[in-house]
């Protein structure tokens, strides 16, 4: 028999999203994803200066504006046809960088982890055997007795406060089963009490790496300094000295207890192999420059991979993206290249405006060559996996973990559990890569080639910049003309992967991940939300 | 929901904070509220008093029109997490970012909450209030965001307009204003509710403005038996726009350490520039520090490691009423004051004459004839640097303090 289920608001995301889905026989067969807020930034942009979308953009999303700071910078100075100095490549990549740490850190403890670790069950860990099995997994020893306590006393007190009402069942404590129903009945409490501890070291790890930005920008989130022409800040050995004491903390940090949490945690979800796996096609704009600011030879490089084709990567061609407005609320054309987008809401709603046969969302469907494609780390790791140009230890950590996981079939990874697992991996890669690039601008300073910004006098072009945001291929457009916006067009990673039917009827990526995906209690349905919040909205 | 049976202080210390940190933390806030920090023992007595009675105000989070960076801004306060400790001491409930709960289980959650708590609870509001397409163009939980707000907003004590959007709109009110948006507060008047608004803009809020308010509420609330808090005394200690006196009262430039160099005229024509490098006055680049109310110089971000002017990013005004509207060009020098721009800004007809548009207009225009009167800026003054950098060269001896 078919119901229907809802899950609206899909919380522990950034921004607004529902979930619709028909499940038959303990399995979701269709999925529809809305974006339920429309803003309008780009057309509050029309007529004002290039330069500052640079800080009206960032507003778009508050955990990845750093992101979105780049993207329109970049896109600016390729209207204007700037070249940024060496020394703002290097501060942008070390900005980039942190954000990417806190925000990975943040989506795996803070959003995500409750949906794998349950805090009730943590009440009933031994502490010895909590710090042998964390000895054994070669994670953090934190003091899980405190913890424990702290636990323990939130749930006594009543007072739940964000974790009132959960999924955990009605009294987590009294009929732990309930809750263990939804989490993985073998999966030991000491783990749990784990997980639970280190949630809470997040919480001051995120920070950390959030204050690597403030450094350079001023305050996180909405920094201020990586406007066009290159970056405001200018680096100093006090900082500089700052910035790298802060990010070989939350390296080691990353090293010691998140990945071998998830590695310990993983073997009792390798059901989530199965399914989740989406479109199967993937596109990465490329993240982190080289001295030649092509995309191409970023250090995670750009590139797309359509798994039916076999694994290999093909170039990226941006002339290839276009985006179908047809199941979106806009009476703009559909099909057109997002350098001449257009972005023109409906003018009235009615009871049948929400319609998931006609239009349902605010979300355009972007495609690339026609077809949906994945972005974020998945993406990304699989086009570093698959390039032989790309640093061999992309490569390196995927063999690594899937040997952990035991298996040798990298296909697998196009899954719920591989999205989560490619985030996770790559935060290591990025604190290694932030490390390598601060060193770096420290000895361009010392060398005097640190030059941080590029005058220019230009007023009219066409530009685009393509970047990643640490959910995935960002790419911001900019027609200019006597200095003022003519047209403005963002396309972010969440329209990628949130987005709704294309106007041949073919699901976005999520909608894709979520159809196969077991749904056993469809009042409590975690699976589903574990495939949607694996995206990171 | 009771707190009865642990004190304050075991509850705080089974949430990782030592009594010293937390004596600590009052100190920092008696220092941000205007007082001597010797008051800070007093703060403490009247928190953990609060606690004890399971007094702390309940309170619900709930997102609008958002880019979710103020709950971001909330998630760095980190001065060592005490910041945390007394917003969770609100007994928060709904927090969409961060609640364990999703879906059916969230909507339930917060009805059962406000049932509970009715006339009782905080309600803070994050993000503008969309009303385009009737309110469609923000739907929560399959209704539009609007009918949350208002049946939440008639049963809470106060509502906290967190963060520019919240307050006014924020970016999305910025000419044409395609989403419709608007402030809590406006909003809330149009629908005839009368619970009072704390407005709290910048975008993003500082967690520590939160706190401060939060802090300040138990300062001067008492509760009658059944839990009401009466508002009157926070009420007026609220300016004509709904903003805390005590935390909107001085301009960036007023408490900016590079303003020595505003006077000494030395300035930043080019970013990057050997001038950055020595801290100088950012005003020449765009820096709106002299029309913004807030206290960003002394409060900084990010556990204190920076704020916008010490990194070398000219202050954007991002606390002012229409911010975008009234503060772009962003980079540009001088901006256009006048009842255009201010008749434009989306002011808040609830909040009384005194609209910010007028005193950061009627500020700036004191300041701008400050700055003709001492020569350093002439009437045809443009942004092209070498210009700027010549008259200014040539005119920075006849210049004294503005």
């Amino acid at each position: 028999m078919a119901e229907n289920l809802v899950l609206d608001p899909v919380t522990r995301i950034e921004g607004h999203l529902r979930v619709e889905a028909v499940v038959e026989n303990g399995k979701i067969t269709d999925a529809w994803a809305t974006g339920t807020l429309y803003r309008g930034v780009e057309t509050v942009l029309q007529g004002r200066r290039p330069e500052d979308a640079f800080y009206v953009t960032q507003r778009i999303c508050g955990v990845c504006p750093t992101s979105h700071g780049h993207a329109s910078s970049m896109a600016v100075e390729s209207a204007y046809g700037i070249k940024i100095p060496n020394g703002a490549r290097l501060v942008r990549n070390i900005y980039e960088c942190a954000e990417n740490l806190h925000s990975h850190i943040l989506w795996f403890y803070i959003l995500a982890a409750l949906d794998y670790v349950n805090p009730a069950k943590a009440l009933t860990a031994n502490i010895s055997d909590t710090i042998d099995l964390a000895k054994a997994a070669g994670t953090g020893i934190s003091d899980f007795a405190a913890v424990q306590e702290r636990v323990l006393a939130l749930v006594q007190s009543g007072d739940m406060s964000v974790f009132s009402n959960g999924w955990w069942g009605i009294d987590p404590v009294a009929h732990p089963e309930e809750a263990d129903e939804l989490y993985n009945p073998d999966m030991p409490a000491e783990l749990h009490l784990i997980g639970v501890a280190h949630y809470l070291e997040a919480l001051e790890m995120q920070a950390e790496a959030a204050r690597v930005m403030a450094l350079l920008g001023g305050k996180f989130p909405h920094g201020m300094t990586s406007v066009a022409g290159g970056t405001a800040w200018v680096p100093d050995s006090t900082k500089l000295d700052d910035v790298l004491y802060r990010v070989k903390r939350v390296a080691a940090w990353v090293d010691g207890t998140m990945i071998p949490d998830v590695l310990a945690i993983a073997p009792f979800y390798t059901a989530a192999l199965e399914f989740g796996g989406g479109c199967g096609k993937f596109l990465s704009f490329g993240l982190f420059n080289d001295a030649d600011l092509d995309m191409n030879s970023r250090y995670f490089p750009a590139g797309y991979i359509d798994v039916d084709n076999g694994l290999k990567v093909d170039t990226v061609d941006t002339s290839k993206i276009k985006e179908y407005v047809k199941h979106a609320w806009y009476t703009s054309p559909s099909g057109l290249h997002p350098q001449h987008g257009e972005t023109q809401a409906i003018s009235s709603w009615n009871d049948s405006t929400f319609d998931l046969d006609g239009q349902y969302t605010w979300a355009k469907a972007p495609r690339y060559d026609e077809k949906p494609a994945e972005v974020g780390p998945l993406s990304r790791m699989l086009v570093g996996y698959l390039s032989a140009g790309a640093d061999p230890a992309i490569k390196g950590i995927i063999d690594f973990a899937l040997g952990e996981l035991g298996v040798d079939d990298p296909t697998l990874l196009v899954s719920l559990l591989g999205r989560v697992a490619a985030r996770v991996l790559e935060t290591k890669l990025i604190a290694d890569q932030t490390i390598a690039y601060i060193v770096e601008l420290v000895e361009a300073v010392k060398t005097g080639e640190a030059k941080t910004f590029a005058e220019y006098d230009s007023h009219d072009g066409e530009g685009a910049g393509f970047w990643e945001a640490p959910r995935g291929a960002l790419a911001h457009f900019v027609n200019v003309k006597n200095g003022r916006i003519e047209n403005y067009n963002v396309v972010t990673p969440s329209t990628w992967d949130m987005s709704p039917r294309d106007d041949n009827g073919v699901r976005g990526p999520l909608e894709e991940a979520l159809v196969g995906t077991p749904i056993d209690d469809i009042e409590r349905p975690i699976m589903a939300a574990r495939v949607a919040r694996s995206f990171d909205p | 929901m009771t707190n009865k049976g642990t004190s304050f202080y075991e509850r705080l210390e089974a949430r990782g904070v030592s009594r010293r940190d937390f004596l600590k933390f009052c100190g920092a806030t008696a220092t941000m509220l205007g007082l001597s920090s010797s008051a800070a023992p007093m703060i403490g007595a009247k928190i953990a008093g609060a606690a004890e009675d399971g007094g702390l105000y309940p309170a619900l989070w709930l997102h609008g029109g958002a880019c979710t960076g103020c709950t971001e801004s909330i998630a760095q306060a980190t001065y060592p997490n005490v910041a945390d400790i007394v917003l969770d001491f609100l007994n928060l409930v709904g927090q969409e970012t961060i609640q364990m709960s999703a879906g059916v289980q969230t909507l339930e959650g917060n009805e059962m909450f406000a049932e509970e708590h009715a006339g009782k609870y905080i309600l803070i509001i994050e993000g503008t209030v969309i009303t385009g397409l009737d309110g469609n163009m923000l739907r929560v939980g399959g209704h539009p965001f609007i009918e949350e707000l208002e049946h939440f907003a008639e049963r809470a004590a106060v509502v906290i307009a967190l963060g520019s959007c919240a307050v006014d709109g924020g970016w999305v009110v910025a000419y044409p204003n395609p989403a419709k948006g608007t402030g809590v507060s406006a909003f809330l008047k149009s629908k005839g509710v009368a619970t009072p608004v704390v407005n709290l803009p910048g975008c993003p809020m500082n967690p520590e403005e939160l706190t401060s308010v939060v802090v300040e509420a138990l300062l001067l609330t008492d509760r009658d038996a059944d839990g009401v808090p009466n508002l009157g005394p926070i009420v007026a200690r609220l300016d004509s726009l709904g903003r805390p006196k005590w935390l909107y009262g001085s301009t960036i430039h007023d408490n900016c350490p590079r303003r020595g160099h505003f006077e000494n005229g030395e300035f930043v024509y080019e970013f990057g520039s050997e001038e950055e490098a020595l801290g100088y006055c950012l005003y020449p680049v765009g820096c709106k520090g002299p029309q913004t109310y807030r206290r960003c110089p002394m409060i900084r971000w990010n556990n204190s490691v920076s704020w916008c002017v010490d990194s070398g990013g000219p202050c954007i005004g991002c606390a002012n009423w229409n911010w975008v509207d009234q503060n772009a060009p962003f980079r540009g020098r001088f901006r256009r004051v006048g009842a255009g721009v201010l008749g434009r800004g989306g002011i808040d007809p609830a909040v009384g004459a005194a609209a910010i548009g007028g005193i950061a207009g009627a500020a700036l225009l004191a300041h701008g004839f400050g700055m003709k009167a001492a020569h350093r800026i002439g009437k045809n003054a443009t942004l092209k640097t070498e210009e700027c950098k010549e008259y200014d060269a040539k005119h920075a001896k006849k210049g004294g303090a503005v």
